[in-house]
């Protein structure tokens, strides 16, 4: 008899916990909402990628803006990363094989922490035909929120930052499976 | 937010490190423990070795298969490294069915295995929310709180704080639970246990993030998912209990 009741105590206790739970779960729908807006630029999976507006080494001057509408990566590198000189090639094969998809990569050179000639001598000694910008005085690098070199983030055609990957070399295979998602999303 | 660790010329990705640190140490606590579930430290580890291994190997495969055409061109990179070739989600259901296999195989009995597992699993969710607060992931909503923190642009709820000391909290109960687990408890209880509070804790807590994914009505779903889990413990655990 006393097993009982305590069974029946422990149901109607377990019943009233999820009732309350039902209830939390309307309440925080109602009190609790989350902004539809997320259009503040910020380095995060989610967010509107931070403008970007720098010189290339051609001179050209790039702004992140005027190219919405494409699928992007955006690498930050710097002449005495290992890593970055290693994923480079790869880069520049998924570059010539997806760009007449929609998809272009602005690769932002470190400048502050390297230096113009270097970044020069390098894009020329890897043969690469993406935009290099020049990052000289570290503001780009500074809204990204770059730690460590490389660091790519991988955006919408909406501007939106889809993915974020910290270091590398990245493998050809991912840079493909990263653009292909992409392009997908935005068909 | 700490992402990176610099130790000379060293970047280490803190959120990962804090996983694995997790994983280390909540294995090694639930081996000194398993024997009060009559399972043996070795079956324990050899089960969640299985589970690791072939969770790795199941995450790479559902990653190819999923992206065959990039695969293809260069197959070889089907044994690169680099963490991102992986699908978490695969790789924990085929880790999940090929342990569930491997453990019937070897006659080891379901709850009393489960209970063994919950202080690696509660010790293990205890560095995920640190991993989380390292990567700025499971961000809160905007506060002016006293105890709001700035991330991404505004002073936002400290979430990842929150859900790490209701881990604590859970860990603790669970440890007391393994502590004074006599011969009257039954089997599953402790797992059941770890779920039902780990499940209110993130229904209750949840409301707070700002990353949520919405279903509809501005309801989120993680809370959904957390009510149906705390649901199913409780029913279990009563049905447990009567039999």
């Amino acid at each position: 008899m006393h097993r009982s009741t305590n069974q029946n105590h422990s149901q109607i206790l377990s019943i009233s916990l999820l009732l309350l739970g039902l209830v939390w779960i309307g309440i925080t729908a109602v009190f609790f909402d989350i902004p539809s807006d997320r259009g503040i630029p910020m380095p995060k999976e989610g967010f509107l990628a931070p403008e970007i507006n720098l010189q290339s080494i051609d001179g050209i001057t790039v702004q992140l803006s005027d190219l919405r509408g494409q699928a992007i990566m955006v690498n930050f590198w710097a002449s005495w990363c290992p890593p970055c000189k290693t994923e480079m090639p790869a880069m520049q094969n998924v570059f010539d094989t997806y760009k007449d998809q929609g998809f272009v990569i602005l690769a932002v050179n470190a400048t502050h922490q390297d230096n113009a000639v270097m970044a020069v001598q390098f894009t020329e000694e890897y043969n690469l035909s993406f935009p290099i910008l020049l990052d000289e005085n570290g503001s780009v690098t500074a809204s990204y929120q770059i730690h460590s070199f490389p660091t790519s983030f991988f955006i919408d055609t909406e501007g939106l930052v889809k993915e974020i990957t910290i270091g590398g070399p990245l493998p050809e295979v991912l840079l493909r499976s990263k653009i292909k998602a992409l392009l997908e999303d935005s068909h | 937010m700490f992402p990176i660790l610099q130790i000379g010329p060293l970047a280490l990705q803190t959120p990962g490190l804090f996983i694995i640190l997790g994983i280390w140490v909540g294995l090694t606590i639930s081996e000194r423990h398993s024997h009060r579930y009559n399972i043996s430290p070795e079956t324990l580890s050899n089960m969640v070795f299985t589970f690791l291994v072939t969770g790795i190997l199941g995450a790479r495969i559902v990653y190819a298969v999923r992206y065959f055409d990039a695969f293809s061109e260069t197959p070889l990179d089907f044994l690169s490294l680099n963490p991102g070739l992986f699908d978490l989600n695969g790789g924990i259901g085929i880790g999940f069915i090929t342990t569930l296999i491997y453990g019937n195989r070897r006659h080891v009995p379901f709850w009393e295995f489960l209970d063994a597992l919950t202080l690696l699993l509660a010790v293990t969710a205890t560095s995920y929310y640190l991993s989380q607060l390292a990567s700025g992931d499971a961000f809160g909503l905007e506060t002016s709180l006293p105890w709001g923190i700035p991330l991404w642009g505004a002073r936002r709820h400290p979430t990842q704080i929150y859900n790490f000391l209701a881990a604590i909290g859970v860990l603790v109960i669970i440890w007391l639970k393994a502590k004074f687990a006599g011969k009257s408890n039954i089997p599953g209880n402790a797992f059941l246990a770890f779920i039902a509070f780990s499940a209110g804790a993130r229904l209750l807590l949840d409301a707070f993030r700002g990353d949520s994914v919405i279903i509809f009505y501005q309801i989120r779903i993680t809370q959904v998912l957390a009510w149906c889990l705390l649901a199913t413990s409780v029913l279990l655990e009563q049905r447990r209990k009567k039999t």
